[in-house]
């Protein structure tokens, strides 16, 4: 692909310069191609972003999204892999939250996301530890639209462990960053990344924030955006509902309870699921009910239920398939909570 | 004067003839030692000299002349003393008959004259008789490992006199009476059984299966759930030891120079605990004179390895091939040792670097990055060998009101007794012994799966995260659950039940 000395010039700022080429507010982003004579630069980077199958758009360009020029400090590139055509995606949700997810969070999540899947949301997110890969991985594993934006060179996977999840994002869904390759995940690039989340997306949505989670900077950044915030409430003495019980408390955030709640706002019914009914045996429904009272160790349910110790294993298993009950660390087994 | 004793050196687990021949010359005194002896071997000159002395007989001041034949392997150990002194006696003319000719001669010499016991008795005696011997001398202290074997002769003394004796016919010794295997095979027992384990009922069943189909196991759970005291319980509910497997053990322990001299045998299936900074040698066997390590020492037993991800990855690694062939083979640059060692892994771990992962008590302090590296430790292919992977923790059992129910481990080993009844039938004419050992063929003859079962294990992958890999574990282990309820064919909640068993596949320590 041939790059135009305007476009060449927007990579070498971000190249050279970063973040802080935002402050050249140069008022005529008309003409960058007077900032630089030399462009070996951006030569350089082109041909290895060619090799590594990435592209790049640039804020002169035709398919740079409206959203993102209507911020106060829009990136000038957009280093992407995927298909970009999910940048101009209509209906988009940013679903982004802890990255230490409780019982309850993945409740929520495992609830809300089918959800906005079936409803046609496109899913943005930045691809961290926790509600982030949780996100994408649901889309990525139902086949819906999903948008990565990451703080680093697309060259980069962080979190490490998330090297196949980023791969099957740029083979089916979009990943982008405003930074160049070769850029570390530096710390202070999270908050500036988190402006191009909110930015993205239409409604930006918390199922889990502790009290100094990254995704309560996305929030601030959806609240002075114009968006629409989000957040499902927790239990008070949750460490990890804490910043969106604060956002409810401070009057910040729309209170979700379900998944009708959010995508109401985008003028859209939810789909609705007819709920399979279930035929439970006599054994089956003796652990359900059991369960009801809470989680219980596999051990407690065999000296409540007196059931043959191997049979009740296998009740349990056929339980667990039908999507009834869910086994948790250390042997534990609990009701999967539906709305 | 010359003579020519014989004795028996090890090679690993097996022994091979070892000719003394002893040569009186004329010439300045002098004790010369050949045929690749090494340190210990010819050290024996000295307390040759000083028991032959000390036994009021005449030492020869003469050249000495000693050779090991054949000359070109090397010779290590103690135990030609013996052999080397009836030799100079002979030669010297000590000893006039010639009947020293017709025995096997082992063991150590201490300076005053008597007999010392030896490492490897019952491997050198077997291989004697391979090769056609049937008469030997012994340390008394060996005599009782050396009693079990019938058609023999077997002469155990306690001082050279006494050999010197015998051989001149000065003294009539009877040869040993030998003893019976079943009868102390009952008589021993082990000190822990499954009934002091409270509650644990999932952990118990599945070490019940484990043992019925000769699966291994991973124990996964926090510091204090009972993880080592189940894992010592496991040998109580294996099936007792032939005397072929007894011997197959002893042997081992023999060389090793781990066996009880007061029984003689290896009757209780061994349990062996490794510290996890055991090296590769100590636990694959090999070192300066090769001696079989934890995993040889754990043939036909159980194998521990407490708090497995601590161990050297390195060191885990070398597990895979003995677990997959049932012997370890250690090479030297001059040769290769092959010790057996078909041991059931017991492997234990916590669920995190801290252990309070999944705990209801405890907060788990660990970043998901300290997981990652903490279980990814053990390699995919090592855990493809461990079929059951069971959560154990610690729960308080104190109001259960099933707690008195805690079976005896007698009446699970009744279970597991009749389970691999089915599979030796099932088996019979292969090489295969039991479900874990199943090649891929059998796997398709034996666990075909009806209808419903093949969509609960499809269900199953999709719905609960299970990885590919554990179709073939799953479908053994559910194997053996069928085998133990006394079914023909594998229903679908066999396989149900053998799904719970595969924690680690879930992804949920992700």
């Amino acid at each position: 692909m041939e790059y135009t000395s305007d476009q060449k010039a927007l990579i070498m700022l971000s190249v050279t310069e970063g973040y802080n080429a935002r402050k050249r507010r140069f008022d005529s982003v008309d003409r960058p191609c007077e900032l630089y004579d030399d462009y070996s630069v951006a030569d350089k980077m082109i041909a290895k972003m060619e090799s590594r199958n990435i592209g790049v758009i640039t804020i002169l360009d035709d398919d740079y999204p409206q959203r993102l020029k209507e911020i106060y400090d829009p990136p000038y590139t957009l280093y992407y892999q995927g298909d970009k055509s999910l940048l101009n995606d209509k209906d988009t949700v940013a679903v982004v939250g802890t990255r230490k997810v409780s019982a309850y969070g993945k409740n929520v999540m495992s609830n809300f996301l089918p959800a906005f899947i079936k409803s046609g949301l496109t899913v943005v997110s930045g691809l961290a530890r926790g509600v982030d890969s949780i996100g994408h991985k649901a889309c990525i594993e139902q086949g819906a639209r999903t948008i990565a934006v990451v703080a680093n060179g697309l060259d980069i996977c962080y979190p490490p462990e998330n090297l196949n999840l980023q791969q099957q994002i740029v083979d089916k869904g979009l990943i982008i960053s405003e930074y160049p390759m070769g850029t570390k995940p530096l710390q202070y690039h999270f908050p500036e990344r988190n402006r191009i989340i909110s930015a993205l997306a239409h409604a930006v949505f918390i199922p889990e924030a502790g009290d100094r989670s990254g995704s309560l900077i996305t929030a601030d950044y959806a609240i002075e955006q114009g968006k629409e915030l989000f957040v499902v409430p927790g239990s008070i003495f949750s460490q990890q509902s804490v910043g969106c019980n604060k956002k409810i408390k401070e009057l910040q955030a729309t209170i979700a309870i379900t998944p009708d709640d959010v995508i109401f706002a985008f003028g859209r019914n939810a789909v609705k699921e007819d709920k399979i009914a279930i035929q439970l045996d006599m054994d089956s429904q003796s652990i359900v009910d059991l369960l009801q009272e809470g989680a219980k160790h596999f051990d407690e349910i065999f000296d409540a239920t007196a059931i043959n110790i191997g049979q009740l294993s296998g009740i349990l298993t056929q339980l667990e398939i039908c999507g009834v009950i869910r086994k948790t660390q250390g042997n534990y087994y609990e009701i999967i909570p539906q709305l | 004067m010359l003579a020519k004793t014989k004795s028996y050196a090890l090679n690993g687990v097996e022994g091979y003839e070892v000719a003394i021949e002893v040569d009186l010359n004329a010439g300045l005194p002098a004790y010369d030692t050949v045929g690749l002896a090494d340190t210990a071997v010819k050290e024996s000159k000295e307390r040759v000299r000083a028991a032959i002395k000390n036994s009021l007989y005449n030492y020869p001041i003469r050249k000495i002349t000693i050779n090991l034949a054949p000359a070109d392997t090397k010779k290590e150990g103690s135990h030609f003393d013996l052999a080397i002194a009836v030799g100079i006696l002979v030669a010297n003319e000590e000893i006039e008959s010639k009947s020293y000719k017709d025995y096997i001669i082992l063991g150590e010499l201490s300076l005053d004259g008597s007999i010392n016991s030896i490492r490897g008795v019952l491997p050198l005696i077997i291989s004697a008789i391979q090769n056609g011997h049937k008469k030997f001398i012994l340390p008394s202290k060996n005599a009782k490992e050396a009693s079990y074997i019938g058609g023999i002769e077997v002469y155990a003394f306690d001082k050279l006199s006494q050999v010197v004796e015998f051989l001149t016919g000065a003294s009539q010794v009877e040869p040993l009476e030998t003893s019976e295997f079943v009868s102390i095979s009952r008589a021993n027992k082990y000190n822990v059984d499954f009934a002091e384990v409270k509650g644990q009922f999932v952990a118990k069943r599945a070490l019940e299966i484990a043992v019925a189909g000769g699966h291994n196991v991973l124990l996964i759970g926090p510091p204090g759930a009972g993880k080592t005291m189940m894992a010592k319980c496991v040998p109580t509910i294996m099936p007792d030891m032939t005397f072929e497997e007894a011997i197959e053990v002893t042997k081992i322990h023999s060389v090793a120079g781990i066996l009880d001299d007061s029984v003689g045998i290896v009757v209780n299936r061994p349990f062996r605990t490794p510290h996890h900074t055991a090296t590769v040698p100590a636990l694959m066997g090999g070192g300066a004179n090769a001696r079989p390590g934890e995993i040889s020492m754990a043939h036909n037993g159980v194998l521990f390895l407490d708090e497995m991800p601590e161990y050297q990855r390195r060191t885990l690694e070398t597990l895979r091939q003995p677990l997959e062939d049932g012997v370890a083979v250690v090479s030297r640059a001059k040769r290769t040792l092959e010790y057996p060692s078909r041991f059931m892994l017991v492997a234990s771990m916590n669920p995190c670097p801290c252990g309070n992962l999944g705990s209801k008590v405890q907060q788990c302090k660990c970043t998901p990055s300290e997981i990652h590296r903490y279980i990814s430790k053990l390699s995919g292919p090592l855990l493809d060998r461990i079929d059951l992977q069971i959560e154990v923790d610690s729960i308080s059992y104190d109001e259960f009101r099933s707690s008195e129910l805690n079976e005896s481990s007698e009446s699970i080993k009744a279970r597991v007794e009749k389970a691999r009844t089915v599979q030796r039938n099932r088996y019979v004419g292969t090489s295969t012994k039991t479900n874990d050992e199943m090649t891929n063929a059998q796997v398709r003859k034996y666990c075909e799966l009806d209808k419903a079962g093949e969509e609960l294990l499809k269900n199953a992958f999709t719905k609960l995260n299970l990885t590919a890999r554990a179709t073939n574990r799953v479908l053994k282990v559910s194997r053996t659950i069928a085998d133990l309820d006394g079914s023909q064919d594998i229903q679908p909640k066999h396989v149900a039940e053998a799904i719970q068993y595969r924690s680690l596949d879930r992804k949920y320590w992700d």
